[in-house]
Parts: structure tokens; C-alpha cells; sequence
């Protein structure tokens, strides 16, 4: 493991140890307003200052971690599946189906992913899972891009060939023999998924979707900041360090993975490390 | 150039299905332009005259069906609030948004070639962390916040650049750096890739071997064969910064087209989202083709076969 | 590609083209949707049409009609009223303005083929006439006191009325020079008028950036579009200032009566007194607003202080609340008694006065969901009653009869602004007397009779009204704030040049010493 991946370790770890201890860590409750103390810098008794409505921001940014824990988990979790699914259905089943498959790729990625978060929060109502609907329903694409290439050229390879040479149902080809190949890949994909996610978060947080009151979320505690540049920077800059951190920290160990897996990524617009913004500014 | 052709035509279903898409989106949500316009003073009768005169009481079929044909003609109808063309109105924006793509894709490969080099020279120690470190700084950041901390220190601290608008050429760099950064991050990553890889590859040692000097080979060689990846991918984010730009474009008062269709879908402006997204698809779909044709003409190994499993 | 770009940047000079020292620049928040008077219902197109068109009557400091084109009017019938219009008005092409332009204007809005948002409002009227160039009648179907309320908008010449395209052809002191959508909009003083030159009102969405654009000195004057944050940060820069006058904007929540709690007086009136106002304005305001007993403001010509007003006490709320049936589970503990919703906009500052409510109200035991919406949801929500509180802002209310369309029971949208289905005999009665009741002290006495009955039973909670922030460079003299927020006093504003005017902050009041 190179010192990097180690880094990227501890700092996931962190994330990951803060999120679940929160209640333990967190020395304030991340809701309780104290409105006379609002925008007040770091001090003793509030290390990273308390925030608009006074409450402390330490306590918003440990409870914060679980959103976007839970927005980058779900949204590759779901876009992992659905897109695992219908890569590989596309992949196998070949012809027309997969020329179709492509299309409806190439139309929600030319859609701005944009209108697409604020049609669905229109729709569905804010919420962070409505968050997490709207980055899968385009994060789907990457995964099934991923899957679709490496099953086509895998359907090739001799060892698969002779499977079903010898009579092997699509069932039997795809998972003992097309999955494990994948495993790889798609780990290192899902890991920078997370990043992206929780990135995107913040930027959807601009337009107002996401958590919604009292609940913390880095990128709405971003989002929250960013006006107060000028008067309070420890709004935004102690948001801004947990999530530099956090994606630095998986971005490395993602890195590390691949090494670790010796994982050839395939590098031509599909498959790539999702790490941020293309589509959803 | 049967492969062009063929690329083209695939594009259509795509725009189809796009085209598609957003009509029933932006009909089906909730929200209704005819209130935007007339406020809340108006008159049933006023509403209900107004939706006719705006063609909104048709069935939704029949209206669907009048704006694929018309957008097959290359209309895209007339804004609902005061009637001018949309197509007029796009075209207004495009050079903007046009403009500030390009800026970025500069400002990123400018960012993007040298870290990456340095990554990728200096693979393993703290140089190459500092380096990726330093891109996903632009990448982790928001570009509302990127934005502004940019703008304190050379818009109002040194007074060197405007601050928002595009009145100047000046009033460019701002924006194409919070986007550019953001965009640096991956490419940065793809640079140092491709460089190693070119870097261990068998011509290189030939170099090597014939004598070439170090230097030399890093460039000429090494960085030469990272231009193609990296010429794919910004190639595929160029396509998205037509609506890809909105937050940017909102922060530094950047007339672009990602903000004419925020404005649009707040005013619930049916035909203007409509041809604001068909025109934000057309770019994705033609930044992609491009980028594919640049591709296959471009690697010579693509060139001979496209299924050789890597 | 690089190199080009560098090359190209280190061309273009440094902060954009030349200031000119006879230009104002004014930062809006959005670009106004609609100039043309006949359109323009949001608060950027009316404050440049107060600018370039001129109306019959304007709107004075005390929210009184006071004569602009019109020199005086009276009822020559009981639903006559003749209106004498001055001689020596023209328009920005020349053309003199006559009656023949008034009666063009009304009847291009009363034409339901221009779709004018006007319309209703002139729904009074049955006819106009003109006797001769300089007198206009207005001919009421009933009698209607509110009849004032349609002469402030912009009157048109009749030859530009013709075409159905916006018209952007005024008698004010300015006239417009150009508009880039979405960028800004360019006034030029007319011929005879000294002082200002040029005023460009520019588009800057972000608040941040608006701010920072002051503290460099390139835009001149911001309305009531910085955030109170950013006042205190631009407070301390010596090129710019500060003014704060009393405003008439009008903050609320917006009750919907269909909600088995909400009917309940007791529960209005506990959530109320669970809200510690002064709080919230010196917290999250920086102290730009002042405590609302009603919608009316001070300043207004019909208001009426005594009222019952609602102070701060969540003890009295809690026991109103135990009293109306709903006790709290767990004695100050999380559990609530009841759960609402609060649906506001994605407007920062909105969202953070909804969480800052929410703390408040758990604090008596009532469970607050607060969600945002996008703009468009948001309003088409409260249109349609779907919400249980939200809260809004009313700007520029000028006559009371607003407390009808606010209230009556048949405003319920589409037709009017009663959102949240109130119902009351009472207020029927009284408002409807208003509209029909001419004598000026006769409505004085009826609308405190509203204002009595509206602050005992609370169809709506009424928080604060927010003062007028101006922010301005030191350079721009004689500019009064209207409380309105109106921007009329730049017609006599002038703008020092680069000597003259002084720096370090507070040697010499904003606005030159005059006020």
C-alpha cells in the first residue's frame, strides 16, 4: 500500500467512524438554534464556530456526515445495481436491444441533469432521498457503460466461449464468469461514485433540494455559507474541509484499490472515475 | 465516413427521445405559466383566454405532436411570456455559453497537462499526492464557492478583473477558471494515467534506447499519447458545460443558455425550456460525435479493429 | 489553445469599459420580467417604469395619491370622476401627451385580446371618455373608493398602442436606451433634465457578488438586495453607505383554514405568541424590520395602532394551546402535540427564518415541518391551498381595500388572494362597505374596524414589516429611499465627480447631507 492509499484509509475511516458514532462525538445538538450567538468564529466551547442560526457547526458537520454517507452509499448502491443489471442485459443480449439501450443512455445524459433533479424534487417533494433518486437516474449510465464493455469483449474470450460451448445457460455465464471479471472495476467505479454523490449533493443544495430543515447536510451547510464569505468564512470553510477531505480520502483509496486489484480501467468515455460534475453541475 | 454517417443518424432518437422527455417533464409538474403571466388579480375568463391564445388548451397529444414537428423544421415556437422566437432568444446565448466552454476547456488542460505531467514524473512520492491533491481541491469545491473566493482576491482585493457580467473580455476569466478547475480534476487524473502508461510501453524504451534524452521522451513521446484521452473526455464535458453551467453562469451574471433555461423553468415557460434543452442536447450529442469521429481517426489502434480487449 | 487564451486575456484591458462619471449603475437581484406597464407586476419593472413612464397620480411617502400627469381630480357625478391632465407633458419622441394617450392606455388593458394582468384591476371601470385634450373621465359601473389605485399605472402614447408589441415609449424623465435580457437595462435622461445622464440597471443574481461589486465601486446603489450580513461588511468601506428607512413591505404567515388546528383561534393565537420577533430581526435581519401588528404600516394613512397585539410569551402560548385541547405529550420533552407543515421558496434567508420558526414553536410543543420548493411549486402551492403555513411578503400595498381581496370570503384563488379560505361575515361586510364608501374618514373609520377584527381573530400572523436597505456609493447625492422602495427621487439625484467627493467613513452623511 502506497502512503497515499494509507491516507486515504484513515481519512475514510474517519468519515465512515464519525458518521456512525455521531451521537457520541457530536458535543452540541446540531439543531438547537441560539440565535443571539449566530455567526460567532471558533472559540473554546464551539471549536468550528456556531453558525447562522447560532447552532454549533463541530456538531452539524459529525451529524452531516451521515447524510452524505447515506446519499453516496444509496445513489451507487442503486446506480450500481440498475446499472450492473442492465449492462449486462445489454451486453448479452446484444442486436437491437443493446443499440436501444444506448440511446436511452445517450438521451438522459444529454439531458441537464439539472432540470432533471428539479423535475423530480417538483414531483416527488424535497427530500434527501429524492436526492438520491435523481443522481441514480443518471449515475445509473457509468456503471452500465462499464458493465456493457467489458461483457461484450468478455462474451469473446475463450474461456467463455467453451461455457457455453458446452450448453452453460446466460445465468451460469454471467455469474460465474462475467461478474468476477467485473468485481474489479466496478468496485473502483462505486468508490468514486461516493465522491461524486456526495459533491453533487452540494451543488443540488444550491437550488434548494436536498435535507430538508433542521437536518444537517454538508452541502447544504455549503450552501448556507457561501453567503457569508465575507463576514463568516468558518461557515463554508470547515463544510468545505469535511468534504475535500473526505473525497481526497476516497479518491486515494480508490486509487489504491486499483492498484491493489490491478484493475486495467478502460479509459474511453465510459468506465471513467466519476469524480465529479459532468452532467450535474 | 460511413461511420460518421451512421454516428449522425443514431443521434436523432436520441434528440427524439430528449425531445420527448422534456415536453412531458416540464408539462406534467406542477405549475402553470398562464398564472405566472396574469398574477392572481386576473379573471377565470382572462385565464381561460389566455390558454387559448397560447395554444395551451389542446390536448397534450396534439400539442406534443405540434412540437416535434415543428422542431423537426427547426422551429422551436415562441417564449409564452412575450412571444419572441425561442430560436431568437437561444441564439442570443449561444455565443456566451460557446465562449465560456471554450475559456474553461483551456483553463482545464492548462491546469490538467503540467499536474498530471508532474504526477506522473514524480509517481509514488509526495509531489504526485500533492498534485492529485491539489485537483480534487478544484474538484471537492463547489463552484458557487470557488466563485466568490476567487473573485475576493482578484476582482476586489487587486482590482485586476471584473467581478461579474460580460462586458469585457476580462469579465471571461473568472468563470472559465471556477469551471476550468472543476473540470481539471479528472483530467489531471487521465494525464497522469496515460503518461504512465505511455511511459512503460515498448516505443518508449526504443527512444530510451536510441538515445534520446530524457526530457525529450517525457514530451514528445509520453505526453503526446495522453492528448487523446484526455482530448475524449474534455471533448465529452465540453458537451455538458451547455447546461452544465448554470450554477457558474448564475454567480457571475454569465448570460448562458444554463441560465436562460433556469429562467425558463421558473417562469414555467413551456416552448423556451423545451428548446433550451433541445439545443443543450444537440451540443452534447454533437460534442460527443465529434469526440468519437477524433477518436477513431486519431488511434491508430481503434483505427484497426475496434474489439481488441484491453 | 493555451497560449491563445493568455494572449487574448492580457489584450483586453483590466475592469471592463470606461466609467463615466455621469452614469449611476444599479445592481437588480433578477432581470425585470416586463417593462411595459401594461405587464409589469414585479418590483424591477415598476421601480424603472416609476422612472420612464409617467402616470396619472404617484404615490407619496404616506402612501397618498398625489398628482404626476393629472393636476387634480374630482367626481363631477356620483360615478363620474374627471380627471384635468397637465399641458405640458410629452412623451420621449416628442409627441405631446394628451387625453387621447390616457384613454388609449385603459382601454389597450381593458382589450382582453392584450392578456394585460391589469385587467381585473379595472374591472370598475365602465368607461372613459375624454371631453377635450386635457381632461379624462373615468366612468365607474358602481361606486368604488380604491378608483386611485389604477391611475399609477404608466400611461402610453396611442400611436405606439396600435401593435401588439411591448411599448417602451414613456413622458418620465428617463427614457430607455436599451435592454439586454438578462444583463441590464439603459436609461438616458431626456433633454431638459440635468443631474443623472445615464442609469444602467445590471442583473447580478448573486448576493455575495452584488456586495463585492459595491465594495469595488462598480455598481452604484443596491435596493433592499443585500443580505443584512453583507450590509455590516460594506458598512465599514469607505466608498460606499448605508441607509435604512422605516419600509412598508409587508412579512407573513399565511394560514390555510381548512386545517382542523389552524381553524381553531386558540392555536392561531398560541403560535403567535410562541414567536419571538424581536429576535428574529435583530438575529436574522440585522435589525432591518420592525415588529408588525398588522398589515398596514405606521406610516399609512389608514392604520390603526390599537389593536390587540401579540408579544412574546410561549407560557401564555403553551396554556392557549392546553386550553384548545391539544396537550403536550411529554412536558417540554421532544414529543410535540401536533405536527403542521411550512412550506416556504429555496430563498436562503427564507429557509433560515422557517428553521429559526421551528425552534420556536417546538419549543411550545408544536412539531414545525419546514420544506422547500422549488419557485414555481412553491407558488403554485400556495395558489391552490396546498399548504398549511407558509410565509410570503406583501409589497407596495397602497390602498386598503387590499384587506378585501386579501380576505373576502369569494377571493379565494384564481380570483383573488385569499389563499387560505378564510371566512367571516364581518370582514365581508366591512370591506365591502370600504370599496363603495368615498368619504375619506368614513373609510378611516371602517378599515380600523378591520384592522380590529383582523388582529383579534389572526387570519394571518403577521411578523414584521422590513425596512428599506439602501446600499450606495458615496458619490450619489440627494437620493431619498421611499418607503415603497420606489426609486422616483433619482430624477432630482446628481452624482459628485471624481474630486469632489469625500472619503473616510462617516465625515459626511449618506446622500451628500441631504435628506
Amino acid at each position: 500500500m502506497t502512503a497515499s492509499a494509507r491516507l486515504g484509509a484513515v481519512l475514510v475511516g474517519s468519515f465512515l467512524a464519525v458518521a456512525l458514532a455521531a451521537p457520541l462525538l457530536a458535543p452540541f445538538d446540531p439543531a438547537q438554534p441560539s440565535l443571539s450567538e449566530n455567526l460567532s468564529p471558533p472559540s473554546l466551547a464551539h471549536p468550528f464556530g456556531q453558525d447562522r442560526l447560532g447552532r454549533d457547526i463541530l456538531s452539524r458537520i459529525v451529524y452531516g456526515s451521515r447524510a452524505s454517507l447515506l446519499v453516496g452509499i444509496s445513489t451507487v448502491a442503486v446506480s450500481l445495481t440498475l446499472g450492473t443489471a442492465l449492462g449486462l442485459f445489454s451486453g448479452l443480449a446484444g442486436g437491437w436491444i443493446d443499440e436501444a439501450m444506448m440511446r436511452v443512455i445517450d438521451v438522459l445524459l444529454a439531458f441537464p441533469g439539472i432540470l432533471l433533479a428539479i423535475a423530480i424534487s417538483a414531483v416527488l417533494g424535497p427530500s434527501l432521498a429524492n436526492v438520491v433518486i435523481a443522481l441514480s437516474v443518471i449515475g445509473w449510465t457509468g456503471y452500465a457503460r462499464l458493465v456493457r464493455a467489458e461483457t461484450l469483449s468478455l462474451r469473446e474470450r475463450a474461456h467463455v466461449e467453451s461455457a457455453i460451448a458446452l450448453g452453460a445457460g446466460p445465468s451460469r455465464v454471467v455469474f460465474y464468469h462475467v461478474l468476477p471479471l467485473l468485481a474489479g472495476p466496478l468496485a473502483v467505479q462505486a468508490t468514486f461514485g461516493v465522491a461524486g454523490a456526495i459533491v453533487a449533493e452540494a451543488s443540488l443544495s444550491f437550488l434548494g433540494l436536498g435535507t430538508q430543515p433542521p437536518a444537517p447536510s454538508w452541502g447544504a451547510m455549503l450552501n448556507e455559507g457561501r453567503r457569508f464569505l465575507l463576514v463568516a468564512p468558518h461557515v463554508a470553510l470547515f463544510p468545505g474541509l469535511a468534504v475535500f477531505a473526505t473525497v481526497l480520502g476516497i479518491n486515494f483509496l480508490g486509487d489504491g484499490l486499483r492498484d491493489w486489484l490491478d484493475v486495467r480501467m478502460p479509459v474511453t468515455g465510459y468506465g471513467l472515475p466519476a469524480i465529479k460534475k459532468t452532467s450535474n453541475e | 465516413m460511413n461511420a460518421a454517417l451512421r454516428r449522425a443518424l443514431l443521434a436523432l432518437p436520441t434528440l427524439f427521445g430528449v425531445a420527448t422527455l422534456v415536453f412531458f417533464f416540464i408539462h406534467l409538474i406542477p405549475g402553470d405559466p398562464v398564472d405566472v403571466m396574469l398574477g392572481e388579480a386576473a379573471s377565470a375568463a382572462d385565464r381561460v383566454r389566455l390558454r387559448a391564445a397560447l395554444g395551451l388548451d389542446r390536448p397534450l397529444l396534439e400539442q406534443y405532436v405540434g412540437f416535434l414537428v415543428h422542431a423537426a423544421h427547426g422551429d422551436l415556437g415562441r417564449s409564452l411570456r412575450d412571444g419572441t422566437p425561442v430560436s431568437a432568444l437561444i441564439r442570443g446565448r449561444l455565443p456566451a455559453t460557446l465562449l465560456l466552454a471554450a475559456a474553461a476547456g483551456s483553463m482545464a488542460l492548462a491546469v490538467a497537462i503540467p499536474l498530471g505531467a508532474i504526477s506522473a514524473r514524480h509517481r509514488g512520492r509526495w509531489l504526485d499526492s500533492a498534485a492529485t491533491g491539489f485537483a480534487l481541491l478544484g474538484a471537492s469545491l463547489p463552484n458557487f464557492l470557488l466563485g466568490p473566493l476567487l473573485v475576493l482576491p482578484f476582482s476586489v482585493w487587486l482590482g485586476w478583473l471584473p467581478v461579474s457580467g460580460a462586458d469585457s473580455a476580462a469579465s471571461l476569466v473568472l468563470p472559465a477558471v471556477t469551471l476550468g478547475l472543476g473540470m481539471s480534476a479528472i483530467l489531471t487524473r487521465l494525464v497522469r494515467a496515460a503518461v504512465l502508461d505511455a511511459l512503460s510501453a515498448d516505443y518508449i524504451r526504443t527512444a530510451r534506447a536510441k538515445g534520446l534524452s530524457e526530457p525529450a521522451v517525457f514530451l514528445r513521446h509520453a505526453l503526446r499519447s495522453a492528448l487523446l484521452p484526455v482530448a475524449t473526455i474534455l471533448g465529452l464535458q465540453l458537451g455538458s458545460l451547455f447546461g452544465g453551467a448554470i450554477i457558474t453562469e448564475t454567480i457571475f451574471a454569465w448570460p448562458g443558455v444554463g441560465r436562460l433555461t433556469l429562467q425558463a423553468i421558473d417562469s414555467r415557460d413551456y416552448p423556451l425550456v423545451q428548446g433550451c434543452v433541445l439545443v443543450i442536447a444537440c451540443g452534447y450529442v454533437a460534442a460527443n460525435l465529434l469526440t468519437d469521429l477524433a477518436y477513431q481517426r486519431l488511434d491508430p489502434r481503434v483505427r484497426f479493429g475496434r474489439r481488441e480487449a484491453r | 489553445m493555451a497560449a491563445l487564451f493568455i494572449v487574448w486575456t492580457a489584450t483586453s484591458g483590466c475592469s471592463g469599459r470606461p466609467r463615466r462619471t455621469e452614469t449611476l449603475v444599479v445592481g437588480l437581484e433578477a432581470m425585470p420580467t416586463d417593462l411595459d406597464p401594461r405587464f409589469a407586476t414585479d418590483a424591477a419593472s415598476s421601480r424603472i417604469d416609476d422612472l420612464v413612464f409617467r402616470a396619472l397620480t404617484r404615490l407619496d411617502e404616506h402612501q397618498e395619491h398625489v398628482p404626476d400627469l393629472a393636476v387634480d381630480w374630482r367626481f363631477d357625478a356620483p360615478l363620474s370622476v374627471r380627471f384635468q391632465i397637465r399641458a405640458d407633458a410629452t412623451f420621449s419622441d416628442g409627441s405631446p401627451l394628451t387625453a387621447a394617450d390616457v384613454r388609449a392606455t385603459y382601454e389597450s388593458i381593458l382589450d382582453p385580446k392584450t392578456a394585460s394582468p391589469k385587467r381585473e384591476d379595472l374591472a370598475f371601470l365602465e368607461s372613459l371618455d375624454t371631453p377635450d385634450d386635457h381632461t379624462v373621465r373615468f366612468h365607474l359601473k358602481a361606486p368604488f373608493a380604491p378608483f386611485l389605485e389604477a391611475t399609477t399605472i404608466g400611461i402610453l402614447p396611442r400611436s405606439q398602442l396600435a401593435s401588439t408589441e411591448r411599448v417602451r415609449i414613456g413622458s418620465g424623465a428617463y427614457r430607455i436606451v436599451g435592454v439586454t435580457p438578462d444583463r441590464e437595462v439603459q436609461l438616458a435622461s431626456r433633454a431638459e433634465h440635468r443631474g443623472i445622464r445615464e442609469i444602467r440597471f445590471r442583473v447580478i443574481p448573486d448576493d455575495t457578488v452584488r456586495a463585492l461589486e459595491l465594495a469595488k465601486g462598480t455598481i452604484d446603489l443596491v435596493e433592499n438586495a443585500v443580505e443584512p450580513e453583507n450590509v455590516r461588511w460594506l458598512e465599514g468601506h469607505s466608498e460606499t453607505c448605508v441607509r435604512r428607512i422605516a419600509g412598508t413591505t409587508f412579512q407573513y404567515i399565511g394560514i390555510n383554514f381548512e386545517d382542523s388546528h389552524l381553524r381553531d383561534l386558540r392555536v392561531r393565537r398560541a403560535i403567535a405568541q410562541a414567536i419571538d420577533r424581536p429576535s428574529l430581526i435583530q438575529h436574522l435581519l440585522g435589525g432591518a424590520a420592525r415588529p408588525a401588528g398588522g398589515l398596514l404600516a405606521p406610516e399609512h394613512w389608514a392604520y390603526e395602532d390599537d389593536v390587540k397585539k401579540y408579544s412574546y410569551d410561549p407560557a401564555e402560548a403553551k396554556r392557549l394551546l392546553d386550553a384548545a385541547g391539544y396537550p403536550d405529550p411529554d412536558d417540554d420533552g421532544p414529543a410535540v402535540r401536533f405536527r403542521l407543515s411550512y412550506k416556504t421558496s429555496t430563498i436562503d434567508s427564507r429557509r433560515r427564518i422557517g428553521e429559526a420558526l421551528q425552534a420556536m414553536l417546538a419549543a411550545v410543543g408544536i412539531g414545525l415541518d419546514v420544506r422547500s420548493f422549488e419557485w414555481g411549486t412553491f407558488y403554485d402551492d400556495v395558489r391552490r391551498g396546498n399548504f398549511q403555513l407558509y410565509s410570503l411578503a406583501w409589497v407596495g400595498v397602497s390602498d386598503p381595500d387590499f384587506f378585501f381581496t386579501m380576505l373576502h370570503s369569494t377571493m379565494t384563488p384564481p380570483r383573488g388572494n385569499n389563499r387560505g379560505g378564510y371566512v367571516d361575515p364581518e370582514v365581508d361586510r366591512l370591506t365591502e362597505l370600504g370599496r363603495r364608501t368615498l368619504d375619506a374618514a368614513q373609510r378611516q373609520k371602517i378599515y380600523a374596524a378591520v384592522q380590529h377584527r383582523v388582529a383579534e381573530e389572526l387570519p394571518f400572523i403577521p411578523l414584521w414589516w422590513t425596512d428599506n436597505v439602501v446600499v450606495q456609493s458615496e458619490r450619489l447625492c440627494g437620493f431619498v429611499p421611499y418607503p415603497d422602495g420606489s426609486l422616483i427621487s433619482l430624477t432630482t439625484a446628481w452624482l459628485l465627480t471624481a474630486p469632489n467627493f469625500p472619503r473616510g467613513t462617516g465625515s459626511t452623511p449618506c446622500g451628500c447631507g441631504h435628506s
